[in-house]
């Protein structure tokens, strides 16, 4: 195991060496080297750790004999989970529903409850059919009529009525924290709202028109609210201006959403498992047909069209996508650490003490070997072999949901497509056995990055990128190849020597 | 040798070595067989003869000595070669795909072609006559798997018939035959031999080897042993030189004192036998032997009582406890080992070490918290188990797997004891292991009765049973059809009640068991 392990280092060394010295002009100049550059490293280091927890969880399974080959397909899933828990809406705040709009009385017959409207209120109907959107006064309420003192256009038998609420001032400042020329804008409301940083306000004028700003704060007293808002608005909107306040809401908070979608994952695995060890299904067809299942659901649930983590890309989607900075070179280059790659090395850590320090590691290599001899040593193989499928789909959950905070949009018939060879061929290329029983969690690690260096490489030596699966492809078949030749060659030596003995 | 009426012999082997890792399987053995001739080798399990036909068959290549055909001198790089050469062997399990027909099982490798397709009116016309010549009234059409095994014998005869062998090597042809399809195999070898074909036959049945043989070369321990002609051959000559000691020596029985009652078994039945229920008990510092034919459900029992296979019904009590058996880990905490009888596959863990394997059923047991596996008291249980059953290995981090069968065998055992079971569970504890270390699991088994545990093994060497047991139990079909004390354990006895369903007892049944008894 170590040998291999030393192999496919030498691999990756080996392939790093020749990239650098292809790709530096002069090639003994190598801090000309492209594929040095930081942002090239960063890249490489942030995929590999994103693959390589797929790889480090397809190695349990590989170590039981199994294959999981739903994980591309669980990556996507994930990732779409993900971006559905999270998905954000603004909901207008002081809202009732219309159930008729009469134009030749001017009202509105509305379901909701209207205490909070007054005689003198600013309002603002949208949602109609045939009706258009507008600003009224209010005339008078009664119980569930509102009369305006404008003319109603159209009669109409749907939409909605928003209460817009006076601006009493707006403030352009220079902000005492930001350095740019950018003026801060800030707008009072007399009256305490319950917004916060990150709703949103829409600002509308009868005749002058609409826009929505983020808040990015709020601040509150007793009567009334001061709000900053994210852009200014431009020079038209003055305090004449109404305001119609929108509460943000998320479906779920991202721990929830997180510990969510891993769980969900958890599942899966845990199906996968019991399918395997009760139903006695081979591992090969459960996972087939979990690839074909969860790309289908995947599909249906965003009815085919991209999900987006937009809403999030300065927040969440830091963990996918930001470095850990280390250092800023003279030029005003970064150099940084991605943080999925200290997901990667969390893993990986606990991944390999699993593996090799409790005795559900040691069970998991006795029976990958003997399934038979595990079971009559009292080991309970069928639940050992659903926790290596858990194991496996549970960081796919945990790589699908990096890869989505990084590609941050993600198209559910195409996002995480072959993934599962690519964590596969790495677990191989790792030292991994398909027949089960060996497996090295440096091994998968080192294998997953010697996969990013070659896909590297194919893009900085100007290899058509058409080649790529046919290079990578043969890469592990000289590997695996060259590691069986060793294998036979150590095996007949020892052969050797034990008969001289 | 001198009696062979032919000047030269068909088949002649002179020096013949051999060595596995860890053991030395053949040592300067020298065997003849002539045209017309059926040669015998006999030997105990062990002593080398299955290895020796493999070489004769090309399966494996000998270290040195030399193999002569017809007086040329041949070296076999695969069982082509020795096809080639004339020599066929019928395997111990039959090497026949079952999905196909019987004639594509006889032509399979050098199908007959015509245009660039298989032959099939050639496959079925000569595979028909080599039915014939080997009496077997079946198409050959017939799907192997719709045989009977008798038949398929038959079947993997006839394909060395078809290409013409001279030399049949048969490896214990009727281990797995009725008494009439045992008959029918030996019309066909006598036929055969009629024919001029020679005839290498193993088996440990004595009495087939007398009724059949011309000659008898007797292996042991890996060398040659020695020789019998037609008229010397019996059962007592053939034991002697077979195991060229004094038996009542090599099972070493101290008198122990009966203990409280450590197993009580009451009214279990086995899924394999739904119909029969078995109750027995076994007191601590007992050893009581399980005696029976082959199939008579001793193994299935033991899976039972190890929770490998569930139980349908019954009680089974360790001590003074009820246990439910559900899975092996009960079955393990409440004190019960197994040692099984086929160490490979369900002993061991083959490409691990001899620790590794030692540790583990204990790491549940020994783990600290979180499941953090406890590598010193691995490493304290490994060499003290291994030095106290003289494991033999450079040291405890070898691979199990070039350990001979013996050392394999006493590795499942530390595995065991470590956990310090009241009950001893073995099945076929001696089971392909050589002669030494057969005599030092014998004085284990009866140091661990000594110690106040209940040892419960199942064998099927009669000699065994009744060199090692206080008390035996002896089981036919599902069925423990009695118990012998130590003072009326006999063969006669055992043989009456494991065929009980015969009003008179098979002869060559008898002979059966007491060959294996040797062997």
């Amino acid at each position: 195991m170590k040998g291999k392990v030393l192999g496919i280092f030498g691999l990756l060394v080996a392939l790093c060496v020749f990239v650098t010295l292809m790709t530096a002009d002069p090639w003994y100049h190598i801090g000309s080297s492209t594929f040095l550059q930081t942002n090239n490293i960063e890249n490489l280091l942030s995929r590999t750790a994103m693959y390589g927890i797929l790889g480090i969880g397809v190695a349990f399974v590989i170590i039981t004999s199994g294959i999981d080959l739903s994980i591309g397909s669980l990556v996507c899933l994930s990732g779409i989970l993900l971006a559905l828990f999270l998905h954000v809406e603004y909901q207008p705040q002081f809202v009732t529903q219309v159930s008729q709009v009469d134009s030749i009385k001017s009202t509105f017959e509305v379901s909701g409850d209207l205490q909070r409207l007054k005689e003198g209120d600013r309002i603002r109907y949208t949602g109609g059919r045939r009706a258009d959107s507008g600003l009224f006064t209010v005339k008078f309420v009664s119980d569930k009529t509102i009369a305006v003192t404008e003319i109603i256009p159209r009669d109409d038998t749907q939409g909605q009525i928003a209460l817009a609420i006076p601006i009493s001032k707006i403030e352009r400042s220079k902000a005492a924290d930001s350095d740019d020329d950018e003026n801060q804008f800030s707008l009072v409301i007399a009256e305490k709202l319950d917004l916060n940083a990150g709703d949103k306000v829409t600002l509308v004028h009868p005749v002058s028109g609409l826009k929505t700003e983020t808040i990015t704060k709020a601040s509150q007293t007793a009567d009334s609210t001061e709000l900053i808002l994210a852009n200014d608005p431009g020079d038209r909107v003055t305090s004449e201006w109404l305001a119609l306040p929108q509460k943000r809401h998320q479906r779920m908070s991202a721990p929830v959403a997180i510990l969510a979608v891993l769980f969900i994952c958890g599942l899966l695995g845990l199906i996968h498992g019991l399918l395997v060890t009760r139903a006695g299904l081979q591992p090969f067809v459960v996972t087939l047909s979990g690839l074909l299942i969860y790309r289908g659901l995947s599909r249906w649930l965003t009815d085919d069209n991209p999900a987006g983590l937009g809403e999030y890309s300065d927040s969440l989607c830091q963990i996918g996508s930001g470095n850990l900075n280390l250092l800023t070179t003279a030029g005003g280059n970064t150099f940084g650490i991605p943080y999925p790659f200290f997901f990667l090395i969390a893993t990986g850590i606990i991944a390999a003490v699993f593996l090799n320090r409790t005795i559900w590691g040691r069970y998991l290599l006795a029976l990958g070997r003997n399934e038979q001899a595990a079971r009559f040593s009292g080991i309970n193989t069928g639940k050992v072999t659903m926790m290596a499928f858990v194991i496996c789909s549970t960081l796919a959950g945990l790589g699908g949901m990096l890869f989505a905070l990084d590609y941050k949009s993600i198209s559910p018939s195409s996002f995480g497509n072959f993934f599962e060879l690519y964590a596969i061929a790495a677990a191989v290329l790792g030292g991994c056995s398909l027949r089960g029983g060996e497996g090295s969690i440096v091994g998968v690690i080192i294998g997953t990055a010697v996969m990013q260096v070659l896909n590297n490489l194919i893009l900085l030596l100007k290899i058509p990128g058409s080649l790529e699966f046919a290079i990578i492809g043969s890469v592990i078949l000289v590997g695996v190849l060259v590691d069986e030749v060793f294998r036979r060659m150590t095996a007949e030596r020892r052969r050797k020597q034990r008969l001289q003995a | 040798m001198s009696d062979s009426t032919n000047d030269r012999p068909r088949l002649q082997v002179s020096s013949i070595c051999k060595s596995f890792p860890g053991v030395r399987a053949l040592r300067n053995v020298d065997l003849q067989v002539g045209p017309a001739e059926v040669l015998s080798v006999v030997g105990e399990n062990g002593a080398g003869k299955s290895t020796l036909m493999k070489i004769l068959a090309g399966v494996q290549a000998q270290d040195s000595g030399s193999i002569n055909v017809d007086g040329k001198p041949q070296s076999f790089r695969n069982v082509r070669d020795a096809m080639a050469s004339g020599i066929a062997l019928i395997h111990q399990e039959l090497n026949l795909a079952d999905n196909l027909s019987i004639g594509a099982n006889i032509f399979l490798g050098r199908e007959p072609l015509r245009r660039g397709m298989i032959d099939e009116a050639a496959v079925h016309k000569k595979s028909a006559e080599a039915l014939e010549k080997v009496g077997l009234d079946v198409s050959p059409k017939t799907l192997v798997r719709e045989l009977t095994i008798g038949q398929q014998q038959l079947v993997e005869i006839a394909k060395a018939v078809s290409f013409d062998a001279q030399v049949l090597i048969m490896d214990e042809p009727t281990s797995s035959l009725s008494a009439g399809e045992s008959e029918k195999l030996f019309d066909v070898i006598r036929n055969l031999k009629s024919r001029g074909v020679s005839i290498l036959y193993i088996s440990h049945r004595l009495a087939e080897v007398q009724d059949l043989s011309d000659r008898v070369t007797v292996l042991r321990d890996g060398e040659n042993a020695g020789e019998l002609l037609t008229g010397e051959i019996n059962h007592d000559s053939l034991v002697q030189l077979m195991v060229g000691r004094d038996i009542s020596r090599f099972y070493s029985r101290k008198p122990h004192d009966k203990g409280s009652l450590a197993l009580q078994v009451h009214d279990l039945v086995t899924s394999t036998w739904p119909a029969e229920k078995l109750n027995f008990h076994i007191c601590a510092g007992e050893i009581v032997g399980i005696a029976g034919l082959v199939g008579a459900g001793r193994t299935e029992m033991l899976r039972t009582l190890f929770g490998v296979d569930r139980p349908l019904a019954g009680r089974i009590s360790v001590g003074e406890k009820t246990i439910s058996l559900q899975s092996p880990q009960d079955a393990i905490e409440a004190g019960v080992a197994l040692v099984p009888e086929d160490r490979k596959h369900e002993g061991l863990v083959l490409e691990m070490s001899i620790r590794q394997n030692i540790g583990l059923a204990g790491h549940r047991r020994n783990a600290g918290l979180g499941g953090f596996l406890n590598f010193q008291q691995e490493t304290t249980d490994s060499s003290e188990y291994s030095r106290k059953l003289k494991v033999k290995a450079p040291h405890d981090q070898h691979l199990v797997s070039t350990l001979s069968g013996g050392n394999q065998q006493k590795v499942v055992l530390a595995k065991w004891l470590s956990m310090n079971p009241k009950v001893l569970l073995l099945d076929e504890p001696t089971r392909g292991i050589d002669v030494g270390a057969k005599q030092e699991i014998y004085q284990l088994m009866d140091e661990l009765a000594g110690a106040g545990m209940a040892v419960l093994f199942v064998s099927s060497e009669l000699e065994e049973v009744i060199g090692m047991s206080d008390r035996a139990i002896v089981m036919h079909e599902g069925r423990i059809t009695g118990e012998l004390s130590r003072e009326k354990l006999t063969e006669e006895a055992i043989m009456q009640l494991a065929t009980t369903h015969h009003h008179s007892i098979n002869k060559a049944d008898v002979s059966t068991l007491s060959g294996k008894a040797n062997s």
